[in-house]
């Protein structure tokens, strides 16, 4: 069996705004800063809902939820250490949680798959009314935007600049006598390519998120429609657009996880590597 | 040739600085409010239930050293009380003997006086016997003498008679 090489590529690349807002002042507002708001609502209520009555002897609920924080915040300070932690520890919850959710948001029954058909240069097409957050890659961008700009103040205020720039372009293991006549321009060119790679950290982080979350959806999108796509009677592909998809949920749940927890560790790596020194000093 | 591929991406992935802007300020109020009512509370509260179990352990440690200082005090205090006690114990022992001495010889030297007292009154009494068994019995002579006789005796004979009768008794 052959099928056409667009199989594959029925999702739009791009977030899209109602039709009837495309043209107007609000035609920023898209299906994907639309859910954005609904998880930001959700983790407001969340949040206030656990945290109202803080007790230094907890109830269960606030037990269960210190656990977890408790945990990670172990996990980061093993990492980062004590001083450094306490001050990019809110960060790196806020882009865990956020990116959690916002991935799983995307699996809700309907995001990607209620919407409308509109003509749009003389050809049909379809606009969800919800699209995943982080399948919209200026919202990837921010969380990357956000992230670096703080590992950036952070580099200046614990490291400063001279020592940063030692750090990148100076010759490491306490090398000393004509042997720096090689390892000078060694350590320049290492140096070099350490700005390139500090430079592509943003684009790795906002395309590697957004990559992953726009082909979970292109998966799922392809595992409903596969009855459809393989011309199968209705019947069946009701049935197919049922039960496929199911294993694919387990996946996508465990991919949004994941992709927090890589964005988050590279975020703890980052920030270790610019502000913790080879003798372990801040 | 970079701004080209950037507007290409950019219109390609829909990226355009107002949607960019608008998730940035909805992660940025995200980011507020975790910070502002979750983490840091929690972190407040956890750092003050660390501060609290360490300023437990402390006192557990100080209370410890105390218990072993104050258990020190005790043996010694105890050590002291104990050797007090041998002394006031040795002393008591040799005042007890002293007087037990002391009263030995006075109950020693009583029942001496005790007895040589008796002695003396079994002596006179005795002394006293005697001379009242004497002056009956010359009384009995002198009776029985008067009745063998037959006659009345004069005082020089009730004299002579019991002369003879005292001479002969105490013989």
């Amino acid at each position: 069996m052959v099928f056409p090489l667009n199989f594959l590529a029925n999702a739009e690349l791009a977030a899209e705004s109602p039709g009837f807002l495309r043209d107007s002042f609000l035609g920023w507002f898209t299906n994907s800063i639309l859910v954005t708001a609904i998880v930001l609502g959700v983790i407001v209520w969340v949040v206030r809902s656990c945290t109202r009555n803080m007790q230094v002897i907890p109830g269960r609920g606030q037990n269960f939820l210190e656990a977890i924080v408790e945990g990670f915040y172990g996990s980061v300070e093993s990492i980062l250490g004590h001083k450094m932690t306490v001050k990019a520890f809110p960060l790196l919850a806020s882009l865990f949680l956020f990116i959690c959710m916002a991935d799983w948001s995307g699996l809700f029954p309907g995001v990607g798959s209620i919407g409308w058909f509109h003509t749009h240069n003389g050809e049909t097409e379809f606009t969800p009314l919800l699209r995943g957050t982080t399948a919209d890659l200026n919202m990837t961008l921010a969380l990357t935007a956000v992230s670096m700009t703080l590992w950036f103040y952070w580099t200046m205020q614990v490291t400063g600049p001279v020592a940063f720039i030692k750090e990148l372009f100076g010759v490491k293991g306490g090398m000393t006598g004509p042997i720096l006549l090689f390892l000078v321009p060694l350590f320049l060119f290492i140096g070099v390519l350490e700005v390139v790679s500090i430079l592509v950290r943003p684009i790795s982080l906002s395309f590697r998120l957004y990559g992953n979350v726009s082909a979970g959806e292109n998966l799922m999108s392809t595992m409903i429609n596969i009855g459809n796509l393989l011309h199968t009677p209705q019947w069946l592909s009701n049935i197919l657009s049922v039960i496929v998809p199911i294993p694919f949920y387990f996946l996508e749940i465990l991919v949004g996880f994941l992709q927090a927890m890589i964005f988050t560790v590279l975020m703890i790596v980052y920030i270790q590597l610019s502000t913790v020194h080879e003798d372990g000093s801040h | 040739m970079i701004q080209q591929i950037l507007d290409q991406i950019g219109s390609s992935f829909g990226v355009t600085w107002p949607k960019f802007i608008a998730q940035l300020f909805l992660f940025l109020i995200a980011y507020f409010v975790l910070s502002r009512y979750a983490f840091g509370p929690i972190m407040k509260i956890l750092e003050e239930r660390r501060k609290r179990i360490e300023e437990g352990q402390l006192n557990a440690e100080k209370i410890k050293k105390q218990l072993a200082e104050a258990e020190l005090r005790y043996q010694e205090v105890l050590r002291k009380a104990n050797d007090d006690a041998q002394v006031l114990l040795e002393e008591s022992r040799k005042n007890t003997e002293a007087f037990s001495q002391r009263e030995m010889e006075k109950a020693v030297k009583e029942s001496a006086a005790i007895v040589e007292r008796a002695r003396h009154e079994i002596a006179s009494e005795r002394n006293r016997m005697v001379d009242e068994v004497k002056r009956e019995m010359v009384s009995l002579v002198i009776k029985t003498t008067a009745k063998v006789a037959g006659r009345v005796l004069t005082p020089e004979d009730q004299r002579r008679l019991s002369e003879e009768a005292a001479k002969d008794l105490a013989a």
